[in-house]
């Protein structure tokens, strides 16, 4: 048995990727709470996609690809900022125009014949293929994150509560909206070419949403987050040693499992607390009612 | 705090304040001639539509004058949103949201700092929660809710506070803690605008500012509150109530726009 | 230039998007309004499962993707009931399990070939009857649950998502995102459903207007982007997504200034109609190819290109599909493709499952021509994974056997299409066997040119026994117990079996982009490499290189030497023929082998 468990964390190959794993954990369970209470999951899902016109557009002028996939996001970000500006649409329409567009763009230019191939694999980047290097810049923007998020926490807090009061406490929530879209871009340039975007969408929502089911309060549901996601690439490393299963599909679905144990415990603890929630509605109905008749 | 001067200077004033939403082509309000001095408090009359949270927005800066003056006094003004709009889902206790009124005060980089979790756990125990400190937002009576949205108010400590119906849809207790309250603040020199389709509480604050997209009328309640003024204010929904002298308003139904689903 | 309306393939795709359009108007504005843009765009995504057990089990595409996308849509109005769940995070998550499981899939239980990926990529231009149905089914059930429910789902959009019509709408959606997958791929499907819906809704504020002008507004940029896709060239797909993202970006600029200056209105409206015609106006520059008296044939990958040009010389004017930059994964076929198809008196295929879909290419193309599967005669074929079970009979540490022999047995009974490895050039006897065929085929379709045809196809037998022969002297200047390989891929059977080369494993177990390895195959393959002394391991030309880099620099072997698998290198390049590249490969892998210390020279 402990054989069982040790033996892969001597193979330098499992011990690497269980350590950007850990690194991007910290990232993901903390900037990941507040991307989930936004509801911006469909940015973090869909904004690697974004990289693609910059990553053509580097290899064709010839500049480093980094570079390129890097101003691919930035734009993306900004452009899904601004047109989530426009009233009357929500900010998941504002990806969904910006998304699809600058990858449809990013498809008619990578038909110029001077496009190398392979340059979308960068999407489907490979959890086993981490090096030092990446586990390096996966630890320097851990730090970055995790002393944004510290400074600038009780203004998320604010501003994610109550958006239209954010004004009247002297906080910006289109300036601080923007800072998470960077904070996100930022994650999705060091970590897409690591892990893959599957990995990375799993990664960076499916603790934060299980932390959400289980915790209260915002700082244990980073705390929870981050335990979630550091168990869950355990859990995912040993299956594909011991199973031998695709490495970054499981840890995802080792998430996806996480999401749907923490989904059941939420349901088995209503179910249990029936009773005493059902009491403390009492209070509560009175005012819905009051409301409803309103409405 | 308490020791803010009595002065005459006003903590708002306006003169023929006009504002318009990006893309509307006529202004949410207009005309509005009004002022509210420190202590007083000052009931802000109007249907739904009719340029309440507008006014509002204008005061805290969220939205442009078009046109018109608007004079701020010194220090911010605090509002206090409709609780029934406030999210009831996100991980925070009462007194989380309580000291999220310290952020007005804060630099943007600063963490709140021990004296502002006193303040914060004092502003609870002034709206009569301080046993509910550590109890989860969403799970509060709907009444206990606004009452911390009060105590997020008192934690920015702002000469103004903006109320926006904090009677409506609570419990009575809360709302005679908050009455009293209301006047407790404004004994300590704050200024109090709130917005009501109470026209009873109403008469009992020191003015009252009627407003339907244009300004109706300003003054004091006792002279301002005529039937006229009433029934200019909110059209023709105007009920009277058999049996009573008052009379009662049927508030229109929210605008089902689809500007309404944001 | 002849008119693309009177190409039946152009027609038909032109049928479909219309038929989209319908169910953008009406679909279109609920999911806008109803904030469900994000899961109209996962429900297609995460049909990738489906795609790969259709696959690998051998039925239809459509209803694999239907099925995952039903399973999906299930899935997420259960969740959506839940308050404590958001909506966005239960359909990221969803989402990313059905991918998680396409990857587990492709990789451990079918290792599929690179076919899977292309599945995600529909095309407008390889309209079939099934896809016209689809299409159809989904605009009929729209309109009629819209005459239904659609006052039921207005009124629910300002309480909240639950409830049996919220539901229906969901598996609706589901529907038309399986309609638009087949024919503008996943990751385009917003294109149709979303944005036509979203640049209405900055104009139009009543329902059944705002219906109408969105299936209009969708049907137009869909005319007009395939017009535009046809005349310049490139996949509808994208022209479409490029084209609705201009539209969009047009109207919200002219109604920002109409809201800041109302006066400017018209000179906005005019801006507007300008640059619509400007970008009209700038897929008008491309002209048609002039004909000539010579036969036109078509082949699919770069490898049959090389060899039909090869042996038809001046006698034949060939069109190739793939290129070398294009990957098979996102191959869409371009119109001039089609076209090409359409006009092409025969079709030459690599065969062996590598290029499937040449074959619905030239039914929806109109094409009269006939395909030529040049794997069909070839005198060496191998099983898939074949190579590796040779390795298992060195020695090495037992454990590590047993891993590679339990991976591959599994890999061979589940192999999906045809158990042949489809790599078969890489035995050059079969390139010469290969090469009769197409010297029979090319005479019986043009008999006047038969004497030039025999001629290049003699000379260019010639010149495959020369370079075989250079290859094999080149190789066996490694002695035979070091010829050891490692590649990326497993796709070099028939190379390491004609020259005595013993392939030690692949990293990669499946040739689809959404395969990826597991740890446990990796470590094993780590420690065969370590012990056999493995030289050198052989990243592939069109593939990442980084999974093979760390696996080089973890066991001291070199990763210096890439390898030509899949495709060929860029067409004025040595390595752009088929022999050139098959020099190129001996050539790196006896440097790879013998560290460096060994050179050769081939010269075809």
């Amino acid at each position: 048995m402990i054989e069982w468990l040790l033996e892969p964390l001597s193979e330098p190959i499992v011990a690497r990727s269980l350590a950007e794993l850990a690194l991007l954990g910290l990232v993901s369970g903390t900037l990941g709470c507040w991307i989930v209470l936004a509801g911006r999951s469909y940015s973090a899902e869909s904004l690697a996609h974004s990289m693609l016109p910059g990553l053509v557009g580097a290899a064709l002028l010839g500049l480093p690809l980094v570079l390129g996939g890097a101003i691919g996001l930035a734009v993306g970000a900004s452009l899904i900022a601004l047109v989530g500006r426009i009233k009357v649409l929500s900010s998941e329409i504002a990806v969904s125009v910006v998304i699809t567009s600058l990858f449809g763009a990013g498809v008619l230019l990578g038909l110029a014949p001077a496009t190398p191939a392979g340059l979308g694999g960068i999407l489907f980047g490979d959890l086993l293929a981490v090096g030092f290097g990446e586990i390096a810049l996966a630890a320097g923007y851990a730090a970055i994150v995790l002393a944004i998020l510290f400074v600038l926490h009780q203004g998320l807090l604010a501003t994610g509560f109550d958006r239209l009061n954010a004004k009247a406490l002297g906080r910006s929530p289109a300036q601080l909206d923007l800072v998470l879209a960077l904070l996100l871009a930022g994650a999705t340039l060091v970590a897409v070419q690591a892990l893959g975007n599957l990995l990375v969408v799993a990664m960076l929502i499916g603790p934060a949403a299980s932390a959400r089911l289980l915790t209260q309060r915002i700082g244990p549901m980073m705390m929870v987050a981050v335990a979630i996601a550091w168990v869950a690439s355990l859990a995912g490393l040993y299956a594909s040693y011991h199973a031998e299963l695709a490495a970054g599909a499981a840890v995802t679905c080792a998430l996806v499992v996480a999401f749907a144990a923490a989904l059941l415990i939420r349901s088995l603890r209503e179910l249990l607390a029936s009773d005493t929630r059902r009491r403390s509605r009492g209070a509560q109905s009175r005012g819905l009612r009051l409301r409803s008749r309103r409405a | 705090m308490q020791d803010r001067a009595l002065s005459c200077e006003p903590l708002v004033r306006s003169n023929r304040l006009a504002a318009r939403y990006p893309g509307a082509s006529v202004p949410a309000i207009s005309s509005i001639t009004f002022a509210v001095e420190a202590g007083q408090r000052v009931a802000l009359l109007g249907p739904n539509g009719g340029g309440k949270s507008t006014l509002f927005r204008v005061i805290t800066g969220e939205l442009a004058p078009s046109s018109g003056e608007l004079e701020l006094g010194v220090g911010h003004s605090a509002l206090v949103p409709q609780s029934e709009r406030s999210r009831l889902d996100y991980p925070v206790s009462a007194l989380d949201v309580a000291l999220m009124g310290s952020v007005s005060r804060l630099p943007w980089w600063r963490r709140p700092s021990r004296a502002d979790r006193a303040l914060a756990s004092e502003s609870l125990r002034r709206v009569g929660l301080e046993d509910e400190a550590n109890t989860t937002f969403g799970e509060l009576s709907g009444g206990q809710r606004q009452r911390v949205l009060v105590a997020r108010a008192l934690v920015q400590d702002s000469p103004l506070l903006l109320l926006d119906e904090p009677f409506a849809g609570i419990d009575a207790p809360s709302a005679e803690l908050l009455a009293a309250l209301f006047d407790q603040l404004a004994a300590e020199g704050r200024g109090l605008l709130m917005a009501t389709h109470d026209i009873e509480q109403a008469r009992s604050w020191d003015l009252v500012l009627c407003c339907n997209r244009v300004q109706i009328a300003f003054g004091d309640p006792a002279q301002v509150l005529t039937r006229e003024v009433i029934e200019r204010t909110y059209g023709s929904s105007l009920v009277p109530l058999p049996g009573d002298e008052s009379l009662a308003i049927t508030p229109p139904h929210h605008h089902h726009h689809f500007e309404a689903d944001r | 230039m002849f008119d693309p309306f009177a190409l039946p393939f152009f027609q038909r795709g032109i049928v479909e998007i219309l038929m989209l359009a319908s169910v953008s108007g009406l679909l279109g504005v609920w999911i806008v309004l109803r904030g469900l843009a994000f899961y109209a765009h996962a429900v297609g995504t995460a049909a990738v499962p489906g795609l790969v057990l259709a696959d690998g089990l051998g039925f239809s595409a459509i209803f694999g993707a239907f099925g995952a996308a039903l399973v999906m849509a299930a899935l997420i109005a259960l969740l959506l009931r839940r308050r404590s769940v958001g909506g966005d995070s239960a359909t990221a998550l969803v989402l990313a399990g059905a991918l998680a499981l396409g990857v587990i899939l492709a990789s451990d239980v079918f290792g599929s070939q690179g076919s899977v990926d292309r599945l995600l990529f529909g095309s407008l231009l390889a309209i079939g009857t099934p896809e016209l149905i689809l299409a159809a089914v989904a605009a009929l059930a729209a309109a009629v649950a819209t005459a239904i429910f659609g006052p039921r789902w207005l009124a629910a959009g300002f309480t909240d998502r639950s409830g049996s019509s919220d539901s229906l709408l969901i598996a609706l959606i589901a529907l038309a995102a399986v309609a638009a997958l087949a024919a503008v791929g996943a990751l385009l499907a917003t294109a149709i459903l979303v944005v036509p819906a979203a640049t209405t809704r900055l104009i139009i504020k009543r329902l059944p207007l705002w219906q109408l002008t969105t299936a209009a507004l969708a049907a137009a940029e869909g005319a007009i982007g395939m017009t535009l896709a046809y005349q310049l060239n490139v996949p509808p797909g994208a022209a479409i997504a490029v084209l609705a993202g201009i539209v969009f970006a047009l109207v919200a600029i002219a109604v920002l200034i109409h809201q800041r200056r109302p006066r400017l209105a018209p000179l906005a409206l005019t801006l507007l109609g300008l640059s619509a015609l400007a970008v009209a106006g700038c897929g008008s520059d491309d002209g048609g190819e002039a004909s000539s008296s010579k036969i036109t044939v078509a082949a699919t990958t770069t490898q049959v290109g090389d060899l039909v040009r090869e042996v038809g010389g001046d006698a034949v004017t060939v069109k190739q599909i793939l290129t070398p930059n294009s990957e098979a994964h996102d191959y869409e076929p371009r119109p001039n493709d089609v076209g090409a198809v359409a006009a092409s008196k025969i079709v030459f295929a690599s065969g062996l499952g590598l290029d499937a879909w040449s074959t619905k290419l030239v039914k929806e193309s109109g094409s009269e021509a006939e395909v030529v599967d040049l794997s069909s005669g070839l005198p060496v074929s191998y099983a898939t994974g074949e190579g590796e079970v040779h390795a298992d009979e060195k020695e090495g540490e037992a454990h590590a056997d047993e891993k590679e022999g339990e991976a591959h047995a599994d890999e061979k009974e589940a192999h999906g299409h045809g158990e042949t490895d489809p790599h078969w050039w890489h035995d050059l006897t079969n390139l010469e066997a290969a090469t009769t065929e197409v010297e029979t085929a090319l005479i019986a379709a043009d008999p006047a040119a038969k004497d030039q045809i025999t001629a290049n196809a003699d000379a260019y037998r010639a010149t495959i026994k020369k370079v075989d022969k250079q290859i094999r002297a080149c190789l066996n200047k490694v002695p035979a117990n070091e010829r050891l390989i490692v590649t990326d891929h497993d796709a070099f059977i028939y190379f390491t079996e004609r020259y005595g080369v013993t392939s030690k494993g692949a990293a990669f177990p499946s040739t689809s982009t959404q395969g990826q390895a597991s740890a446990g195959e990796v470590a094993a393959l780590e420690k065969l490499i370590r012990e056999a002394k493995v030289n050198a391991i052989f990243p592939e030309s069109s593939l990442n290189p980084a999974l093979a880099e760390r696996i080089a620099s973890d066991t001291g072997a070199s990763s210096d030497y890439t390898l030509y698998g899949d495709t060929l290198g860029a067409a004025d390049s040595p390595e752009g023929t088929v022999l050139g590249a098959e020099a190129a490969n001996a050539k790196a892998m006896v440097a790879g082998m013998t560290g460096g210390k060994e050179r050769c020279r081939i010269e075809p």
